[in-house]
C-alpha cells in the first residue's frame, strides 16, 4: 500500500472542486451538500480523527444517494441525471480511499466529470476553466506519485502546467485533423425550456416580449456583397390564420407543400452562412428570398427555410437569397381561400373602414396598402409598451389606442387586406442585425425580432410590405438597440446589458471584439464539425485517408521526438544552471576551434593553455577562470554577474578569432 | 602574507630547502601532510634524502624526534617499551620505548617483520599503545614519518594493507636534477646545514594551523569533484579495489591542507589533484597487478578520465 500524503490530498479535494463547479448552478441542494461533505470528511480522515468508514456506512451512503437520484430525476432522464450520478459517485469516493488506485480511480472520474461540463456550457470561459481543471487534476495525479520523503504543494502545479504546454501542440492537431464520427448514440438533452424566440402565435404585444431579451438569435456572415440594413428581412415564419385577436400557424401548415411557389429572382443575389442558435423549432431564418435549401432542410409553405429535425444543437448552414424576386405569381384556390381566411365576425369598424379607403384606392391593392400606410405614419405611434387591447383588438387598435409594436401593425395591415380580398399573411422573423467591423459578420438577436406583411397581386406574386417602416422608419434603417435605447421596457430582463450599448467609445469596441472572438469560437471551435472537410481542403488540396493518417502520425511523431530529445538534453544537462550551459557553450566553441579543454585541465590550467594559443584570449580567459573559480568555488554569488559578463566578452573576442589564428600558435 | 602562521610555514619550507635541495614540491607535500595531522610514508632506494627529510621536517617544526632504524629481528618491545621487575619495591615498572615522542622517524620500516610492523598501528591511529594490560598516552602531536625501500629490493617485507592505509601521504623524493645534484656535489655538508635548520613552529601553532586548515571553505562543486575521483576508482576495471571513505577523507583533508599552504580560503579542484597521487597512490591497486604499487601510473589514468567540471 503506498501512503498518501498531505499534498496528494489537498491536491485530489482541488481537482474535485474544480470540477463540480461547473454544475453547481443545477445540481440539486442535496447533491451540494453531500459534495461538501465528503471532502471535509475526507480532511478528517486523512487527519486522523475519524476512522475510514465502515462497510455498512458506505453501504447505506449508496443507498441513500441512489434514491436521492431516483427522486430527484425520475422525471428527467438524460444527461443531467448521468452527470449528477457520475459526480455523486466521485464524492463518495472521496471517502473510501485507501490506496493509490483508489486515488487514480478517482481522478480519472474526475478528467471525464470535467468533460460533462461541455454539455452545459460551450463558451470560450468554459474551455479555459476545463484547461484550468484539467492543469489541476494533472497536478493532483501527479502529487499522488511524489516521493513521500519530498512532498511538495508546488512543484506538481509545475509539472502539470509543463506537461499541458507539452501536450497543447498535440492537442491541435489532433483538433484539427481527427476526423468527427457523428454520435453513435444519442442522449436527450434538456434544454428546451430556456430557449426563447419566435413562437407559432402572435398575439398583438409577443414581439415585444422578445425585445426584453438580448439573447444571441443567429450570426450571419456573408460571402461577398453585405445587403442594406433595409433589406436584412430575416423570414421565420408565416402566420396565415386568424382568430380576431391572434395569428397562428393552422395545424398542418408545416407539413403543406405550396402548390406552385415559384421564385424567378430578378436582381443580385448574396450567399452568406448562418450560425443559428439552438432553438428546438423547426423554423430556421433566411434572408429574404431563399433560393435553395441546404441538405437536411426544405422551403416550406410560406417561403420559409425548415429543418426536418428540430433545431436542438447549433446548426451552421449555407444560404443564397435573392434581394429582388418574384414569389408566386399563381395562387391555387386552396391557397387563396387561407390567404383570405378572416373570421367570419368581429372588427366591424376596420372592415368598414377598409372597404372605404378600397374605394378610394379604386381597387388597386398598392394604392390601398399607401393610403393604409399614410394613415399609420400621419397618427400612429410606434412603442414597445402599448395599451392593452380589449375585444376587437384591430378596432382598438386602430381608432382607439393608435399605439402599437411591429406585430400589430402587421397584423392589423394584413387584416386590412384581407377584408378588402386582398391575399396577405404576416411573415414573422427579424429584421437588421448588429454588424461586427472587426469579424465582418452580423450579430443577430431576440430583440431584433420583427413582423411584417405579405399580400399578393395577381401576376406579380407576394410583396413584402413593412408598415412598421411606415411608423417608425428608423426602426429599419437602424439596429434597434438604437430606436429603443431610451425605452425602459428594452431589454428590461438583461439590465446589465443596457450598458453595452453605449454609444460609442472604447465599451463599444470592446463588446465588438469580444463578440468577434465568440463568433470565431463559434465558428471555428464549436461547429468546426462543420468546417474541417473544407477547411483541410484548402490545407492540402484534396482529402484522402492517406494524407489524413499522414497528417495525424507526423506531428504525433515529431511531437514525441522532440519530446524525446529533450529528455535526453535534459537527463545530460538538467543540472545545469544558464551560467553553466554558456560556459559550455564556450568550451564547445573553442574545442571546435582546436582547443579542446583535458578533461582533469581545470579552467584555470585551461585558460593558461588558451592564452597561450591566442593572446588576445589571454587576458579575457584567465578573468574567466578567477572568476568562475569566486562563482564555483569560492561559492561567492556576488561574482556572478561579472562571471556572466566575462563570458560574454570571451564569446565577443571569439567571433573576431579566426580559426587559423589558433592553428598558427597552437 | 599577511597570515603569520603561513608565514612561518613558507619560511620551514624555505629552510628545509636549504638541506633538500630542488626538492620543494615534495617538501610541500609532506608539509601538508604533517600539518594534516598525518603520517607520512617515504618510499625510494637508499640514498635519497629520506632521512634527511625526516630529520628536516622534526627541526623545523620544532618537535622532539626518535629515529628507529627498523630491522629483520627487531621486535615490537623494541619500539613501543617493556615492562621491566625492579626488585627494590618489587614491582614492574614501565620503560618508554622510542616511541614515546612527538615525531618518531621509522627508518626502512619494511625491514622488519609484520609483527613489529602491527606494533605501529595501535600507536599510529589511536595516538596511544597498550603494554601489559596498561594503556599509555603518546605525547601531542604524534607523528609517525617511515622511510621504506621500494618493494622491489631484498630483504623486505611489504607493508599489510592496513598498515599502508594509516599512512596519510606517500611519496617519493626521486633522483635530483642534474644541476641540483651538482650544487649538491659542490655545495658543504648537509649534516651541519641540518643542526642548523632554523625552529619555526611551536607545537601549539601546529594545532592552529590544523585548525585554519580545517576551516577551509569547500563547495559541493569540489566535492562532487572529489566524489566523481572516488566513485571511478570504485567503478573503474582498472583498479582491483577502490579509494575506502577513509580515503576520501585523507583526501578531502590533505587538498585543505594545500589550499592552505596556497594562501587561499576556499577547495579548488587543483589542490585535490596535487595532493592526489601521494593521498590514494598507496590506497589503490592495479586490477592487472595486484601486488605491484604502479600508483603514480592508476593516479595519472584516474586523473586524465574523470571530468573536472564535471
Amino acid at each position: 500500500m503506498k501512503q498518501i500524503s498531505r499534498a496528494a490530498v489537498i491536491w485530489q479535494l482541488a481537482a474535485f472542486a474544480a470540477v463540480v463547479i461547473p454544475h453547481l448552478s443545477w445540481l440539486p441542494f442535496w447533491l451540494i451538500g453531500l459534495c461538501l461533505a465528503t471532502p471535509a470528511a475526507r480532511l478528517m480522515i486523512h487527519g486522523g480523527r475519524w476512522s475510514l468508514p465502515h462497510w455498512s456506512l458506505k453501504l447505506l451512503l449508496i443507498l441513500l444517494v441512489a434514491a436521492g437520484l431516483l427522486v430527484t430525476f425520475s422525471r428527467e432522464t438524460g444527461m443531467k441525471a448521468t452527470v449528477a450520478l457520475l459526480v455523486a459517485g466521485l464524492a463518495l469516493k472521496l471517502v473510501e480511499i485507501y490506496h493509490r488506485r483508489d486515488a487514480l480511480v478517482l481522478l480519472y472520474v474526475s478528467l471525464f466529470v470535467c468533460a460533462t461540463g461541455f454539455l452545459f456550457h460551450q463558451s470560450i470561459g468554459m474551455a479555459i476553466y476545463a484547461l484550468l481543471s484539467v492543469v489541476v487534476v494533472i497536478a493532483a495525479l501527479n502529487s499522488i506519485f511524489q516521493d513521500p520523503q519530498r512532498t511538495d504543494l508546488l512543484r506538481p502545479l509545475k509539472r502539470s502546467v509543463r506537461l499541458v504546454a507539452l501536450s497543447f501542440p498535440l492537442m491541435l492537431v489532433l483538433f484539427v485533423l481527427f476526423p468527427r464520427i457523428g454520435p453513435l448514440w444519442s442522449v436527450p438533452m434538456n434544454q428546451q425550456s430556456a430557449v426563447s424566440g419566435l413562437s407559432d402565435t402572435l398575439a398583438p404585444g409577443d414581439i415585444s416580449q422578445l425585445t426584453k431579451s438580448d439573447q444571441l438569435a443567429f450570426r450571419v456572415s456573408f460571402d461577398g456583397r453585405v445587403p442594406e440594413p433595409a433589406q436584412r428581412y430575416w423570414r421565420s415564419l408565416v402566420y396565415t390564420e386568424f382568430d380576431g385577436r391572434t395569428w397562428r400557424i393552422p395545424p398542418g401548415y408545416e407539413r403543406w407543400h405550396a402548390e406552385e411557389e415559384g421564385l424567378t429572382v430578378q436582381g443580385a443575389t448574396v450567399d452568406y452562412e448562418v450560425i443559428y442558435e439552438p432553438s428546438n423549432r423547426n423554423w430556421l431564418v433566411a434572408l429574404d428570398q431563399p433560393l435553395a435549401a441546404p441538405q437536411g432542410m426544405r422551403i416550406g409553405p410560406g417561403h420559409t427555410l425548415m429543418i426536418t429535425r428540430g433545431a436542438d444543437r447549433r446548426l451552421n448552414y449555407r444560404l443564397r437569397s435573392a434581394l429582388e424576386y418574384q414569389l408566386q405569381s399563381r395562387l391555387s384556390e386552396r391557397e387563396r381561400a387561407v390567404y383570405l381566411q378572416l373570421p367570419p365576425e368581429g372588427n366591424l369598424r376596420s372592415r368598414e373602414r377598409a372597404g372605404q379607403w378600397w374605394e378610394e384606392a379604386y381597387g388597386n391593392p398598392e394604392r390601398f396598402v399607401d393610403r393604409v400606410l399614410d394613415q399609420f405614419s400621419r397618427t400612429f405611434t410606434y412603442t414597445l409598451r402599448p395599451p392593452a387591447l380589449a375585444n376587437d383588438p384591430i378596432d382598438g387598435f386602430l381608432f382607439d389606442t393608435q399605439q402599437g409594436f411591429c406585430g400589430h401593425y402587421a397584423g392589423a395591415l394584413a387584416f386590412l387586406l384581407r377584408s378588402v380580398g386582398v391575399p396577405a399573411r404576416v411573415v414573422g422573423g427579424y429584421q437588421g442585425g448588429e454588424w461586427n467591423p472587426y469579424e465582418q459578420y452580423l450579430t443577430v438577436r431576440q430583440y431584433d425580432a420583427h413582423a411584417w406583411t405579405e399580400y399578393w397581386i395577381e401576376g406579380r406574386g407576394w410583396v413584402r410590405v413593412d408598415p412598421t417602416a411606415a411608423v417608425s422608419p428608423e426602426r429599419i434603417v437602424e439596429s434597434s438597440d438604437r430606436v429603443f435605447a431610451g425605452d425602459p421596457a428594452f431589454l428590461s430582463d438583461a439590465p446589465l446589458a443596457r450598458l453595452r450599448f453605449a454609444r460609442s467609445g472604447w465599451l463599444v469596441d470592446v463588446r465588438r471584439q469580444l463578440e468577434a472572438l465568440n463568433f470565431n469560437w463559434h465558428r471555428w471551435v464549436l461547429n468546426y464539425q462543420g468546417q474541417q472537410m473544407q477547411f483541410l481542403g484548402r490545407l492540402m488540396g484534396n482529402v484522402s485517408m492517406e494524407k489524413m493518417i499522414v497528417a495525424l502520425l507526423v506531428p504525433f511523431a515529431l511531437v514525441m521526438s522532440v519530446m524525446a530529445w529533450t529528455q535526453l538534453r535534459g537527463r545530460r544537462s538538467s543540472a545545469k544552471s544558464p551560467l553553466e550551459r554558456k560556459l559550455s557553450t564556450l568550451l564547445e566553441k573553442l574545442e571546435r576551434l582546436g582547443l579542446p579543454r583535458l578533461p582533469n585541465e581545470t579552467l584555470q590550467a585551461y585558460s593558461l593553455r588558451v592564452g597561450k594559443a591566442c593572446p588576445v584570449l589571454r587576458d579575457p580567459m584567465s578573468r574567466l577562470a578567477s572568476c568562475d573559480e569566486a562563482v564555483r568555488y569560492a561559492e561567492d554569488d556576488a561574482q556572478k554577474s561579472d562571471l556572466l559578463a566575462v563570458i560574454h566578452e570571451c564569446h565577443r573576442v571569439l567571433r573576431s578569432v579566426q580559426a587559423i589564428d589558433f592553428e598558427e600558435r597552437a | 602574507m599577511s597570515d603569520p602562521l603561513l608565514k612561518a610555514v613558507e619560511d620551514a619550507l624555505d629552510a628545509l630547502e636549504r638541506v633538500l635541495l630542488g626538492k620543494r614540491q615534495q617538501l610541500r607535500l609532506a608539509l601538508t601532510c604533517l600539518l594534516s595531522q598525518g603520517h607520512l610514508l617515504i618510499e625510494d632506494l637508499p640514498g635519497m634524502g629520506k632521512t634527511t627529510l625526516a630529520h628536516g621536517l622534526a627541526r623545523v617544526l620544532g618537535l622532539e624526534d626518535h629515529r628507529v632504524q627498523f630491522t629483520s629481528d627487531m621486535l615490537p618491545a623494541d619500539i613501543i617499551g617493556v615492562s621491566v621487575f625492579e626488585p627494590s619495591n618489587s614491582e614492574f615498572r614501565f620503560h618508554a620505548g622510542p616511541i614515546f615522542c612527538q615525531l618518531l622517524l621509522a627508518d626502512e620500516i619494511n625491514r622488519t617483520t609484520p609483527k613489529t610492523q602491527s606494533a605501529l598501528l595501535e600507536a599510529m591511529e589511536e595516538g596511544q599503545v597498550t603494554v601489559d594490560g596498561h594503556t599509555y598516552r603518546l605525547p601531542k602531536p604524534f607523528f609517525v614519518i617511515a622511510t621504506q625501500n621500494p618493494a622491489t629490493q631484498y630483504g623486505t617485507f611489504p607493508l599489510p594493507e592496513s598498515q599502508l592505509d594509516r599512512f596519510l601521504m606517500r611519496i617519493s623524493l626521486g633522483y635530483p636534477a642534474p644541476e641540483v645534484e651538482r650544487a649538491l656535489l659542490m655545495g658543504g655538508d648537509t649534516r651541519s646545514e641540518l643542526q642548523r635548520l632554523p625552529r619555526c613552529l611551536t607545537p601549539n601553532e601546529l594545532v592552529d594551523v590544523q585548525v585554519r586548515c580545517s576551516g577551509i571553505h569547500t563547495s559541493s562543486s569540489v566535492i562532487d569533484y572529489l566524489q566523481r575521483l572516488v566513485q571511478f576508482t570504485r567503478d573503474s576495471d582498472l583498479f582491483s579495489y577502490g579509494v575506502s571513505p577513509r580515503g576520501a577523507l585523507a583526501l578531502l583533508r590533505c587538498a585543505r591542507t594545500w589550499a592552505w599552504l596556497e594562501g587561499r580560503a576556499h577547495l579548488v579542484p587543483e589542490d585535490i589533484q596535487q595532493v592526489l597521487e601521494p593521498v590514494i597512490g598507496h590506497r589503490i591497486r592495479s586490477a592487472e597487478d595486484i601486488g605491484s604499487h604502479a600508483g603514480d601510473r592508476l593516479v595519472n589514468e584516474l586523473l586524465a578520465k574523470v571530468d573536472v567540471l564535471g
